[in-house]
């Protein structure tokens, strides 16, 4: 074995060595990516199950419906951003149909940053007849897109 | 004299004729309370309402739903009151055919009659559409009519728990009663079922892996770690209304739709009385997954 053989092995060896330590730094930053927007879309949930106490225990705290609607809102219009790449394999209930439809996710993501934005604006009105209607228009909103694009419950990554 | 016995007449007769066929107003609510009878409208395939064609994937194959409209070739414009009580409360059709269970009739065979009329009304009411009745592709022995009196003699009546004796006075668990078990009809979804598609009793409303459409119908009973035990009563009067759960997360599938269309339009009394009702059903353990079948406890 010659001297130019010995180091064409070398070279291909530490070639081979990087690329497979790189392999789960690439995964790790796709599950940074996937993680992140879970927490982006949980803010959500978390803000309506506090929308739903107040409203199903009529707490004294209509008027906090608007920062919990105009959160929603301000969470929904990141929704492009925090969505952008393109990863649907993993624990990930995103479906490939996101990226597949780009333009339309965007929208369905905009129609519900309007409904939060309706709601808060209903809230701020005080006037909580119509704050029932309003919550039902933004769950429709939610459930638009969910159903596009979410994986269903039978193939979610929390039920494997 | 004469006079007055000819109004007397008339008046009893129209009162005879209204009973007869049902208040439609009241039957929009009946309806509503049904889930809105989203199965009989292919909303995916932008279908008209109550046309029929949805296709409802079970484990014993596709069925599609019927027209329900009063089209009279195509749908059910030409039932009488009664050929649509027969159809609701036995699952027979005119002409003494047998309807498959997947139509939920042992459930809606606990409406009474003059809610069954009022409902036979709404539908009634609501635009007829000509649209032909898809052929079913369920394979044999499920998809043959002949043996389904043997099936209802096996599987009819629906079979409830009994309440627990502080709460059978109560009407508003009686309502709730009436709600889940009859106009509601969960049990067809939330009870799993056995390799006949009869529904197993001893897991009432636990939950079922094979739900319509393939659907998971998650564990409504009032068990703490798999059911809705974690949950208050209001946190079911809300998800009944607007479709979310105390987490947040909004339903899926056949539920969002039946909310949609149906029990989101109930009012808070009737959706206190399911509620409490599910209050009072046995609790089982069984978390429903895709591999939960023929598991669970009470």
């Amino acid at each position: 074995m010659n001297a130019a053989t010995r180091m064409f092995m070398v070279l291909s060896l530490a070639t081979l060595f990087t690329l497979a330590a790189g392999i789960p730094l690439y995964a790790q930053n796709d599950q940074a990516f996937i993680t992140y927007r879970q927490k982006v879309m949980s803010s959500n949930g978390d803000n309506m199950a506090a929308i739903g106490e107040i409203m199903k225990s009529s707490l004294p705290m209509g008027k906090n419906i608007v920062t919990h609607a105009a959160n929603i809102e301000q969470t929904m219009l990141l929704a492009a951003s925090a969505f952008e790449k393109n990863i649907s394999a993993g624990a990930t209930d995103s479906k490939p149909e996101i990226w597949a439809d780009w333009k339309k996710f965007v929208s369905l993501a905009e129609a519900a940053a309007d409904k939060a934005s309706t709601l808060s604006k209903v809230a701020m009105s005080g006037d909580m007849a119509a704050v029932g209607p309003a919550v039902k228009a933004l769950g429709g909103a939610c459930g638009d897109c969910h159903k596009e694009f979410r994986k269903p419950k039978e193939e979610s990554y929390k039920n494997k | 004299m004469r006079l007055f016995a000819c109004l007397l007449l008339f008046a009893l007769f129209a009162s005879v004729s209204a009973l007869a066929e049902g208040d439609a107003t009241r039957g929009e609510y009946l309806y509503r309370a049904a889930g809105g009878c989203g199965c009989h409208t292919d909303r995916a395939g932008g279908g008209a309402e109550l046309a029929g064609g949805r296709a409802m994937k079970t484990p014993f194959g596709t069925f599609y739903s019927t027209n329900i409209t009063a089209d009279a070739e195509t749908g059910i414009g030409r039932w009488s009151d009664e050929d649509f009580i027969a159809a609701m409360t036995r699952g027979v059709a005119p002409h003494g055919r047998h309807l498959f269970p997947v139509f939920p009739y042992p459930s809606f065979a606990g409406m009474t009659r003059a809610d069954l009329l009022d409902l036979k009304a709404y539908l009634f009411a609501q635009p007829a559409v000509r649209q032909p009745n898809r052929p079913h592709e369920v394979w044999p022995p499920f998809g043959w009519r002949w043996p389904l009196p043997v099936w209802k003699w096996l599987n009819l009546p629906l079979s409830v728990p009994t309440l627990p004796p502080a709460r059978r006075d109560d009407p508003l668990v009686a309502r709730g009663s009436y709600l889940v078990n009859a106009l509601g009809h969960c049990a067809e979804c939330h009870t799993p079922r056995n390799l006949m598609g009869g529904l197993r009793n001893g897991l009432f409303l636990a939950g079922s892996s094979d739900g319509p459409e393939g659907e998971l119908a998650p564990n409504i009973t009032p068990h703490k770690p798999t059911g809705l035990g974690g949950w208050s009563a209001r946190d079911i009067t809300w998800l009944l209304e607007s479709g979310f759960k105390p987490d947040g997360d909004d339903v899926q599938g056949l539920m969002a739709e039946s909310i949609e269309h149906g029990y989101g339009h109930l009012t808070l009394q009737d959706r206190d009385a399911i509620a409490a009702y599910l209050g009072t059903i046995p609790a089982v353990d069984r978390k429903v997954s895709k591999s939960s079948k023929n598991k669970g406890r009470k």
